[in-house]
């Protein structure tokens, strides 16, 4: 939990990004459990003794202090929280996945606990199995629900009535599923898979791949035009 | 009052280096034209020379001014091990322990997947074409342990281990003659991780 003494703000934060700033500081992009996504400059911390110099990196469970009410921050004191197994291979990609989809759709002093909570377990599941495609589903949904987009999985959009299981859907990121039409071009998702995201239940290994494209669909859509580094860059690589 | 647009366009010239912004590039052009003119000579012809005979070499990609540097000429290296090095500073480095005598790949720069450096920005065909040349029989992936470094590994030994290469990472831990008293949290939390066996 966060506290406040003297202008200064403490809590529990990792690291998303950080740019280099001037010749020996750091340009911080965190995610704070209570005061959301935050960024805060922390001087000399490119020094080659500085205490933080390699503590301020991503994926890190940190306790971080800062001050200042302006768009950017300073960070007073960094600390290091607790034990976060390092990402290796293919979960530190999809880490760096996560990482830019919440610089990309978290506005900035806009606190979501819950996905702060979400985000640490996420790290702690890629690092214990390695990047596994619920593992990122899970988060993606989460994260679509905390930002009140949360998507609609269980309704035909049209007639508010359940999905048929054994039936063919399009996805409107908005409003949800509706029948396909019969010789529709649009993606289309089985009433199966749908249902079974919505009840998180990813025994069927189809639903696994349908969840993938769906997000793919709902991500695009509010990502806009511009398409994801981590997604774009590392085709070789392929993100489960 | 406007500046010559000579002086401008020198200020606006050296906003190119790192860490420099508006305010230490007009002091370091007021300085170059104000005080040290034959300084400013000096800079102006060396940076037109390295520009013409700098080059990258066929072997390590290092900087050199022949098509190969003097490190992969040199007949004495073990040319069965590749060791691959973000920059000429961190080849360097090894060198100055004297513990490898295998050969180098230098990439000049890392991937930074969030800063949209992707591995096209990387010579990574010319890496692989150099650690294919079938005396290569194992790459020391040495690139920095920060995350765009191990993205960097991971990457390039993605290329090269379906193609059959034996690859290996430096390894990370305390620093030599180091107290864990005084060593940083993570660096003691990884060396307990990575912790090797005495036994057998
Ligand atoms: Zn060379």
């Amino acid at each position: 939990m966060s506290s406040e003494r003297g202008g200064k703000v403490r809590g529990p934060a990792y690291v998303l990004h950080t740019l280099p700033w001037r010749e020996t500081s750091l340009l911080v992009e965190v995610l704070t459990r209570d005061h959301g996504r935050l960024a805060l400059m922390a001087r000399g911390a490119r020094r080659p003794r500085s205490p933080v110099r390699g503590l301020l990196r991503a994926f890190q469970p940190l306790q971080l202090e800062w001050f200042g009410k302006a768009e950017l921050r300073t960070m007073s004191q960094a600390e290091w929280a607790t034990f976060q197994p390092l990402l290796d291979g293919q979960a530190l990609y999809c880490g760096l996945y996560l990482n830019e989809l919440m610089l990309r759709l978290l506005a900035r002093d806009d606190p979501h606990p819950g996905l702060y909570d979400a985000y640490a377990e996420t790290l702690m599941a890629l690092a214990a199995v390695g990047g596994e495609g619920v593992v990122l589903r899970r988060f993606e949904l989460r994260l679509l629900k905390e930002l009140g987009y949360g998507l609609q999985l269980t309704l035909d959009a049209d007639s508010a009535r359940p999905l048929d299981p054994a039936a063919w859907y399009t996805f409107d990121p908005e409003q949800g599923p509706r029948i396909a039409a019969a010789r529709s071009n649009a993606v289309q998702f089985s009433g199966r898979a749908l249902c079974a995201m919505a009840a998180d239940d990813w025994t069927e290994p189809t639903t696994a791949v349908q969840a993938k494209a769906l997000m793919r669909h709902v991500l695009a859509f509010h990502l806009g035009h511009q398409d994801l580094h981590t997604r774009k860059l590392f085709r070789e690589i392929t993100l489960p | 009052m406007r500046s010559p647009s000579g002086l401008e366009a020198l200020i606006d010239a050296l906003r190119c280096l790192p860490g420099v912004g508006p305010k230490s590039a007009q002091r370091m052009a007021f300085y170059l034209l104000q005080r040290d003119r034959p300084g400013a000579d000096r800079l102006a012809r060396a940076l037109s020379h390295a520009l013409t005979a700098v080059r990258h070499c066929n072997g390590c990609n290092n900087f050199t001014e022949q098509a190969s540097c003097e490190l992969c000429l040199s007949g004495d290296r073990d040319g069965t091990v590749l060791c691959v090095v973000e920059t000429p500073a961190d080849l360097l480095m090894i060198e100055q322990t004297h513990a490898y005598r295998g050969q180098y790949y230098v990439l000049m720069g890392r991937l930074s997947p969030l800063d949209g450096v992707g591995p096209e920005t990387l010579a990574l065909d010319r890496l692989v074409r150099r650690a294919l040349d079938g005396v290569v029989r194992e790459v020391v992936l040495a690139t920095n342990f920060t995350v765009e470094g191990e993205a960097t590994a991971h990457y390039i030994g993605e290329l090269l281990r379906p193609r059959g290469m034996k690859l290996s990472r430096i390894a990370r831990g305390l620093p030599v003659g180091g107290e864990l008293e005084y060593t940083d949290a993570g660096t003691v939390a990884q060396a307990l991780v990575e912790r090797r066996s005495l036994t057998g």
